[in-house]
């Protein structure tokens, strides 16, 4: 009988092999998997039951707290806390019991220590008996400009708004705001019930305050967009350089036979103004026939190399900013429009700030990022930054052209923006922009937006500091609504920076 | 041919290897003292209270089962006892554990059906288990006394069995399974774990009666010789029974472990391929009857192919997903005693007591585990190969491939290697049947392995000129 006994023996070796096996595939090589199942009752628990790492604005040179998890009383249990409230909603975004958004999705496995880079943290805390702990996620913003860019927004008087600052030879974002928005703090209520009526609340309120407008949104660039085209213009030598006289009739008849106006229908100049005046002036007619001249596949390219019609991810995703090629794309008359920031072209305020970053770093467009760095829970460097060439918008030569086009719209008194952010109005701080009066809606009914994109040029061989780019859905004249907007928080980030 | 022995070099007595056996379950039980330790230091950060009593009593059952060794098995594999020990032990911490879940103070939830005594009880439990083994070693001094009652077990097996199914469903069901004997007071006995060990020596007696017959040769068909139809007749009545258990008691698992057991002591006893296949046949084909006939068989199907899929994970696989969840949750090195979350898996201190270990232990814990079960059926296995006589081969290997199978089936069902079946996890379930029935077979098995070291009677030395002729 041994022989049938050594073979059920190795029955039974065979059935320990296989429940070895299968537990080697549950715990170790499917975990993950299981961990992520919706509806994971211990993963859900385990997220409060120790600290999520905190997100820092450390823009400024001095960290300031804007989320942490702060333990209540008398508990195991972390509640998230926004200790700046709204100001940096669109930032960090929220993180409810069920979900994130923002900085805190964006980067939830670091922030919740989950992230693989974290697993050599998470085996030192276990054999040593400490409490696993998140990583602090530190950002590129910067106090001082965020805080402005939401007073400004917020004393606006109810536009829906967004602004985005950038330091154009890093990339690095400085202040990222968007109006209306929301408290994170409402949101992070252990109860589902009281969260669920905030959440509807938010998402039925017609204003929708979880709209990241910075990002999220696109409107019409209007004249902003004729960086782009003047760019191409010299880049294609159809411009020599900013005195060359160009072509500005009042009006522009298309080849489809209707009229296109300046603004108010005023003369650009003497019909034949340099561009350095048609671009000052913000003349429409001038830049749509150079618009017809270079045709739509060249005035897309170029908007391509000013980082349009491309997803980014800043980590959080911003929505491409798009010149479409649509049905009637290769229409000369449409590119007309098109060439000044019309027809089907639409921009973020990312982008907005992006046109001017790119002039402002010699043609060097940065990829914009927020996470500057983020520390383990040692204090030790998990990952840092790096900055990185997103595309050479234009040669040092044609930005420093577009450069000198845009000093005029501030510093010349017949510039679109000389009177709101000019000289003057600046308090000596000197700023190259470009206004934006952008029509919108069916048939143009909507009210104006009012778009402002500019930067402080270097000086003294240093790099510029700032680029801000500002959208005011509505808001009427770009230099009227939207440059003080940028004005507010240039001073802010200079004054914390001198 | 015979050997002279050699007067002039002492004999050396062949020991029994009891001090490796007293320094194991030292070990054993320094075992469950840490463990024990570390679930107060898990759940609050201090030692529990109960500690000192509690260990010291199980030390002291352990010390008391080891002596009844020395003195009724002396020869007996040392490892069976420690390795029983230490289950028996883990199984106590992690019930006590899982008591201690939301109460006096403790992160978690109640454990549903879990009294605050259940620890204590599990303990009285550990000691009625104890006694049953050392009943078994002094009641039945060789293994061959029990063939004498072949018949008499086989009648007390089958009674046990069908005592369930016969009584009114209030006497005899508890979560969906209608096979207890409740006596009232909070007091219920699950037969089936005793009739299995009864039917077990009722199998070795009868097969070791009819092996030769069974093993005659009939029609060879295919290289495969079949048996004859008459002698088809035991196989089809063990087969039957089984189907019974399964309709009538509702328990696959019983069910199966059965007429596993019953098929492998069929083909040892009988060493013919062809049993083997007809059983396999006839369990596939009794098992494909029954999914399609009772829905309750067929949902065991679905929520082993389909865990994750729809709304089953909060509804019919609930369980088996917290169960699963709960082992990835533990990953490599688990969550530590008393740091996990195993109070949401439904039943965790019976049938899913493994993914509670898999979670607070992480894999290797529970690989830790299982080769403690591995070594255990290897020690059965090995002391069924080393004894001589048929029946106590039979009857061991018998015992030691139904563990096997038992650990198989329930750790395969937890951790969705097999669809899901109600049977207990040896030593390590919360109740009393079970336990008492695991001692009572690791009794058996220290009974054989003594009977298999033993050596053999030592020819009379030195009388003066006499010739000694030893058999070899």
């Amino acid at each position: 009988m041994n022989r049938a006994l050594l073979r059920l023996s190795l029955a039974c070796l065979a059935m320990f092999v296989l429940l070895l096996l299968n537990i080697n595939y549950v715990q170790a090589f499917k975990a993950t998997k299981l961990a992520a199942e919706p509806g994971n009752i211990r993963v859900f628990d385990q997220q409060f039951s120790y600290q999520r790492g905190a997100i820092m604005a450390a823009g400024d040179g001095t960290d300031l707290k804007i989320a942490e998890s702060r333990l209540i009383k008398g508990t195991t249990t972390y509640q998230r806390y926004y200790p700046q409230g709204k100001v940096y909603a669109p930032v960090t975004g929220y993180d409810t019991i069920y979900s994130q958004s923002g900085i805190e999705q964006a980067e939830n496995s670091l922030l919740a220590g989950t992230s693989p880079q974290l697993a050599v943290h998470n085996l030192t805390a276990l054999l040593t008996g400490k409490q696993k702990q998140g990583a602090t996620v530190e950002l590129t913003v910067s106090p001082a400009a965020q805080k402005a860019a939401y007073d400004a927004l917020t004393a606006d008087g109810g536009h829906a708004a967004a602004v985005v600052a950038i330091q154009p030879s890093t990339g690095a974002i400085l202040a990222l705001a968007s109006y209306p928005t929301f408290n994170p703090n409402d949101l992070t209520t252990f109860n589902g019930s009281t969260l669920n009526k905030v959440d509807h609340r938010l998402l039925t309120d017609s204003t929708q305050p979880l709209l990241n407008r910075a990002i999220q949104e696109t409107y019409p660039p209007g004249s902003s967009f004729k960086i782009v085209t003047s760019s191409a213009a010299f880049s294609h030598g159809l411009v020599k350089n900013p005195n060359t006289l160009v072509n500005a009739p009042e009006p522009l008849r298309l080849p489809n036979g209707n009229d296109l106006i300046n603004d108010g229908g005023e003369i650009c100049g003497d019909g034949h103004p340099p561009i350095i005046q048609a671009f000052w002036m913000s003349c429409n007619t001038a830049f749509g026939e150079l618009g017809m001249k270079l045709t739509a596949p060249t005035l897309r390219q170029y908007s391509s190399q000013y980082g349009m019609n491309r997803p980014l991810s800043i980590p959080l995703p911003v929505v491409p900013s798009v010149m479409p090629k649509g049905r009637y794309w290769l229409d000369p008359s449409l590119t007309a429009f098109s060439a000044m920031g019309q027809f089907n072209d639409a921009v973020t305020p990312l982008q907005e700030a992006m046109f001017s970053a790119a002039v402002a770093n010699h043609g060097k467009l940065m990829y914009p990022y927020l996470v500057q760095q983020v520390v383990g829970p040692g204090l030790s460097q998990i990952q840092r930054a790096n900055t990185r060439l997103l595309s050479q918008a234009a040669s040092p030569t044609v930005a420093g052209y577009v450069q000198s086009m845009m000093y005029q719209v501030t510093n010349n008194p017949g510039g679109t923006a000389y009177a709101t952010a000019g000289p003057q109005a600046t308090g000596g701080i000197t700023i190259d922009g470009k206004t934006g009066t952008a029509q919108n809606g069916l048939n143009n009914g909507n009210l104006n937006d009012a778009v402002f994109t500019c930067f402080v040029p270097g000086s003294n061989g240093q790099p510029s500091p700032i680029a801000v780019g500002v959208i005011v859905q509505g808001g009427g004249f770009g230099a009227d609504a939207a440059a003080p907007i940028a004005v507010q928080v240039i001073k802010a980030y200079l004054g914390a920076h001198s | 041919m015979s050997v002279p022995a050699n007067i002039d070099q002492p004999v050396l007595m062949p020991h029994g290897r009891r001090r490796t056996e007293l320094v194991m379950l030292g070990f054993a039980v320094a075992v469950v003292l840490f463990a024990y330790g570390a679930v107060g230091l898990g759940l609050k950060g201090k030692l529990p209270p109960g500690l000192p009593v509690q260990v010291l009593v199980f030390a002291a059952l352990m010390l008391a089962a080891h002596l009844a060794i020395r003195r009724f098995a002396p020869y007996a594999d040392p490892l069976l006892l420690p390795l029983a020990g230490l289950l028996n032990g883990l199984g106590l911490v992690m019930i006590y554990r899982l008591v201690q879940s939301g109460r006096n103070g403790n992160p978690g939830f109640h454990v549903t059906d879990l009294s605050t005594s259940a620890t204590t009880t599990q303990l009285l439990y550990t000691t009625v288990g104890i006694l049953a083994m050392v009943a078994v070693l002094v009641l039945i001094s060789e293994p061959r006394v029990l063939q004498r009652y072949t018949y008499t077990l086989g009648a007390l097996g089958l009674v046990l069995l069908a005592i369930p199914a016969l009584l009114p469903a209030s006497h005899s069901v508890v979560n969906g399974a209608k096979v207890w004997i409740i006596l009232g007071g909070g007091f219920s006995i699950e037969p089936g774990e005793f009739a299995r060990l009864a039917l077990a020596v009722f199998f070795a007696g009868y097969l070791v009666a009819k092996r030769d017959a069974l093993a005659l040769a009939g029609r060879r068909v295919l290289g495969i010789d079949l048996p004859r139809a008459r002698d088809l007749g035991p196989v089809l009545a063990a087969w039957a029974a089984s189907l019974l258990i399964l309709i009538f008691e509702t328990d696959i698992g019983a069910s199966a472990l059965f007429f596993g057991m019953f098929i492998a002591m069929l083909y040892v006893a009988t060493q013919r391929t062809s049993w083997l296949l007809l059983g396999v046949l006839l369990f596939l084909a009794g098992s494909w009857l029954t999914a399609l006939l009772f829905g309750h068989v067929m949902e065991r199907f679905t929520i082993w192919l389909h865990p994750f899929q729809g709304s089953n994970p909060t509804n019919s696989s609930f369980q088996l997903v917290q169960g699963l969840e709960g082992m990835a949750f533990g990953g490599l090195f688990g969550t530590g005693l008393g740091q996990g979350q195993p109070y949401h898996t439904p039943l965790v201190q019976s049938d899913f007591i493994f993914s509670a270990f898999g979670e607070e232990l992480g894999l290797v814990g529970v690989m830790a585990l299982l080769l403690v079960f591995g070594l255990l059926v290897q020690r059965g296995l090995r002391a069924a190969l080393a004894v001589t006589d048929p029946f106590s081969k039979l009857l061991v290997g018998g015992l030691s491939f139904v563990l096997a199978l038992q650990v198989f089936v329930i750790v395969g069902g937890v951790t969705g290697l097999i669809p899901l079946t109600g049977v207990t996890t040896p030593f390590l379930s919360q109740g009393g049947s079970s336990l008492v029935a695991s001692w009572i077979l690791v009794g058996l098995l220290i009974r054989v392995s003594n009977s298999a070291r033993k050596p053999a009677p030592q020819p009379i030395q030195d009388e003066g000129m006499t010739q000694v002729v030893r058999a070899a």
